[in-house]
């Protein structure tokens, strides 16, 4: 399971892009759900994420974030009802309750609580691509130039967050071998377990990182002015995804400021048919979220098209 | 009228301290390195030999602090103050643990990383990225996450990355103390072509010595932080068989036992060896029956009663592919079973297994009868003592005699002085009051074993128990295991060190693609191709079922059964 929430290297045409590029798309995907609450929208996000997915290979990696999404949007959809009492379709009125009152669940907070909900899924599905994607190295060789430290620290933290996943596994099990039930006792006994764990984990990792300061080192780490070895290939794929994510942040910002992705809950629901300049403004924007992944498809049907991007 | 040649590297009446330590790590060291030359460096764990191998590499002082005296001299010319770290342009070091040498996360950007720190300009660093890539085999792994490769291949990346920086001296530091034998005559390899071909001065520091005393030009034995041997390998073979000193592998031990006083040279090699033993073949002895050897050590062997039997196991990790398939194993009371096998063919898998850490996807694990999947954690525990790969994992109190304690109360049984007793056993008993943390890789593992055997188990699963420790340590956890063995309790070593196996296990399971390739007395191993130990290789079509110095010694001094063992 925890392995799905890592970069996985498939060769996937999305995964093959130079990350500048990548990085406009994905921040594209990212600013739709932020900027927008049309429920058209936020689906069609959703679904343009999840084709991207599916074209890279990454159905199992997008759906292990989405199911996470998923809870915290189930909640969401939940609570917004039970807080806000805006609205005017009145589906539900809860007993009085203490402290809180009288509550009713209305129809556009429902409303307002799902696509809330789908935001949310949006901007999780969004890291997700993130994540299987974009080869951590690609980000910190692109962000070297600038902050070469802070990117060196990133790629460590990279390499050791797994790393201290499997060894808080190992040291669990030698533990329990070792008579330590972890299943037993109370709050406070579990607690003090887990604390042992923690300990064992703590100073087993500053042995390492004293050992892998010494192998840099050893390697001429902070001996002088360094120089910087990343350099990305750039084809014509890179430049065809970056302007499709360049049109789809600029058209996203433009369709906000003029009101054409807005979409009003309150008092009541705006008319669900869209009109048709909604309708055009969110065909261009999917064409420039889908143009990536439908070049993705053909990269990988037609030899000619691979041949030439 | 010879010419003295300018030493490349030399050290001069050297001693160092660690800070907080009173007595030096490096007492009185003198020792020079020409340019090309081949340095074995091996000694007892605590000699001194990682600390001369940090000194080299100009990490000493610099990095760890303390006191140094003596002089450094590079090309004649002394060293001083920060010139010192400033060898890495010369020096390059490879550590033990290639998990903790990657910093990158994948493999070009690692081998990049010592090449950006030294600001070399972008084309000469693709062009030394693309060369080291090509000449390590490393461009199928170029875009893999460093994570992902195996022990060997990781390794291979740490002394790719270093060499990248095309240092003059190349130090490594046990860097096959963790790889199977496959791997590790592949890292071997690329040294000794490093070496021969490239001209890299190199400077191993090894304990399985096995696989690399032959290439060595010279021998250098360290004790309690001083030189006590630099000579040529055959010359230093001779002299520790005379001191009886135990840092020689097999075949150099075999010659130089069997004529101590001869000056001829000592063959190195199987290969030597073997041309060796033609010159002897008039006075050599008739061959030794196996197949009366296997049967009875295996009629013996079903005398016993069953402890654990594992039937028809698999097991896959979740998206990982299937580690062990269709496996079936009977371990009886009193054995001491080695397991070995490639990385990756399902050892360890098959050690958590046995021990309940983990189930099995399909199959059942029987341990004295009943099945492993209905026993609680803690009953497994009681009746299994496991040690894995790593000994940190099992220190989390702040004395050595509070580990021990520590199992004790977990399984609420009295210390009636058991502890005292096995921290004798395994010669830790001056380090009672000790923090497990402050001390070395062997005492560690030690500690580790010790907190385990303290429940007296009647089953010991031990995961690679021989990593990291010395060649003396070895001998004294092999006897420990043979009486634990011999006592009726039962031991399973996961282990690479082939040596270790045919020497103390009286049977041997090898495991490969996880599955059991072979399963039988430890003389079966004399029969194959790249597992057999140096002694089989040596006597292969000459004598059957000899496997350790021992028994050739025995054999050639006119007997023959030391070659069968009772097991």
């Amino acid at each position: 399971m925890l392995e799905n929430f890592c970069y996985k290297h498939k060769g996937a045409f999305l995964q093959t892009l130079h990350p500048v590029a990548a990085l406009t798309y994905l921040a594209a995907l990212l600013l739709r759900p932020l900027i927008f609450n049309h429920p058209l929208y936020l689906v069609g996000i959703l679904l343009a994420s999840l084709l991207a997915a599916v074209v890279s290979d990454a159905l199992g990696e997008w759906f292990s974030y989405f199911t996470v999404g998923l809870w915290m949007a189930a909640l969401v959809l939940f609570l917004n009802p039970l807080l806000c009492q805006s609205g005017e379709t009145v589906l539900l009125s809860l007993p009085s309750l203490p402290l809180i009152g009288r509550r009713f669940f209305t129809l556009e907070a429902l409303c307002y609580g799902a696509a809330m909900g789908i935001r949310l899924l949006g901007v999780i599905t969004a890291f997700a691509l993130y994540n299987t994607l974009v080869h951590p190295d690609k980000v910190t060789g692109l962000l070297s130039r600038f902050a070469w430290k802070s990117a060196l620290v990133v790629s460590m933290s990279t390499r050791m967050i797994p790393a201290l996943a499997r060894d808080l596994a190992a040291a669990r099990e030698v533990q329990q071998m070792r008579g330590v039930d972890f299943s037993s006792g109370n709050l406070r006994q579990r607690l003090q377990k887990y604390g042992w764990l923690l300990e064992l984990l703590l100073v087993s990792s500053l042995e390492g990182s004293l050992q892998t300061a010494e192998a840099m080192q050893a390697r001429a780490f902070g001996c002088g002015p360094r120089s910087h070895y990343r350099h990305e290939l750039v084809r014509p794929r890179d430049y065809l995804c970056f302007l499709s994510g360049l049109f789809a942040l600029l058209l996203s910002v433009y369709a906000r400021v003029r009101g054409y992705s807005a979409f009003s809950f309150y008092p009541k629901l705006a008319q669900p048919a869209a009109g048709n300049i909604v309708l055009f403004w969110f065909l261009m924007l999917m064409f420039c979220l889908l143009f990536p992944s439908i070049l993705a498809w053909g990269w990988q049907r037609w030899p000619f098209l691979r041949s030439r991007i | 009228m010879g010419v003295a040649t300018l030493a490349f590297f030399e050290i001069q009446d050297l001693t160092y301290y660690y800070p907080t330590r009173d007595k030096p790590s490096l007492d009185q060291i003198n020792l020079q390195i020409s340019e090309g030359e081949f340095l074995l460096v091996t000694g007892c764990s605590g000699s001194g030999k990682s600390t001369l191998a940090r000194l080299i590499a100009g990490l000493i002082p610099e990095f760890y602090g303390g006191r140094l005296q003596g002089k450094v001299l590079l090309r004649g010319v002394k060293l001083q103050g920060r010139q010192r770290s400033a060898l890495h342009t010369e020096v390059g070091i490879v550590f033990q643990d290639p998990e903790r040498q990657l910093v990158m996360t994948s493999v070009e950007a690692e081998i990049a990383f010592g090449l950006e720190n030294l600001g070399l300009p972008r084309p000469e660093m693709f062009r030394r990225v693309a060369e080291v890539m090509t000449f390590l085999n490393l461009l199928p792994l170029r875009d893999q996450f460093t994570a992902a490769l195996s022990g060997g291949e990781k390794q291979k990346l740490v002394l790719g990355s270093v060499i990248a920086m095309h240092p003059r001296i190349l130090v490594l530091d046990e860097p096959t103390s963790q790889l199977d034998p496959v791997a590790a005559t592949d890292i071997f390899n690329l040294v000794e072509s490093l070496n021969r071909e490239m001209g890299y001065t190199v400077i191993l520091i090894e304990q399985r010595l096995e696989r690399c005393f032959h290439l060595a030009d010279r021998l250098v034995v360290m004790e309690e932080g001083k030189i006590i041997c630099d000579q040529a390998p055959g010359e230093a073979a001779r002299w520790q068989v005379k001191e009886g000193l135990p840092f020689i592998p097999p075949v150099a031990r075999f010659f130089a036992a069997l004529s101590p006083g001869s000056d001829s040279p000592i063959p190195l090699t199987v290969r030597e060896g073997r041309r060796e033993l033609q010159n002897r073949l008039p006075s050599f002895p008739p061959r030794v029956n196996k197949r009366d050897c296997r049967k009875k050590s295996s009629a013996q062997e079903q005398q016993k009663p069953l402890l654990l039997q594992a039937r028809g196991l698999w097991y896959a990790y979740p998206n990982g592919p299937e580690a062990v398939r269709g496996l079936s194993l009977q371990i009886r009371e009193g054995e001491l079973v080695a397991v070995i096998g490639p990385n990756a063919s399902g050892k360890s898998t098959l050690l958590k297994l046995l021990a309940g850490i983990i189930k099995p996807d399909r199959g059942t694990v029987q341990l004295q009868g009943i099945n492993t999947r209905n026993l609680p954690p803690s009953e497994m525990g009681r009746n299994i003592g496991y040690l894995s790969q790593n000994p940190n994992d099992y220190l989390t109190r702040d004395t050595v005699e509070d580990e021990l304690k520590f199992t004790l109360e977990n399984f609420n049984l009295p210390d009636n002085g058991i502890g005292i007793k096995i921290l004798q056993r395994l010669g830790l008993d001056h380090l009672r009051q000790a923090n497990p943390r402050d001390l070395s890789s062997g005492e560690r593992q030690r500690v580790a074993l010790a907190s385990i055997l303290v429940t007296e188990p009647p089953l010991l699963l031990l995961d690679e128990p021989t990593r990291g420790i010395d060649c003396r340590l070895k001998i004294g956890l092999g006897s420990l295991l043979q009486e634990i063995a011999s006592s009726g309790r039962t031991v399973v070593v996961v282990t690479h060190d082939l040596e270790f196996a045919v020497e103390y296990a009286a049977r041997v399971v090898m495991l490969c693609d996880g599955k059991v390739a072979c399963d039988g007395p430890r003389q079966i191993l004399g029969d194959s191709i790249f597992y057999a130990p140096q002694m089989a290789r040596l006597f292969r079509g000459q004598a059957e079922g000899i496997l350790t110095v021992d028994e050739a010694l025995a054999i050639m001094q006119g007997g023959g059964a030391g070659a069968c063992q009772d097991a």
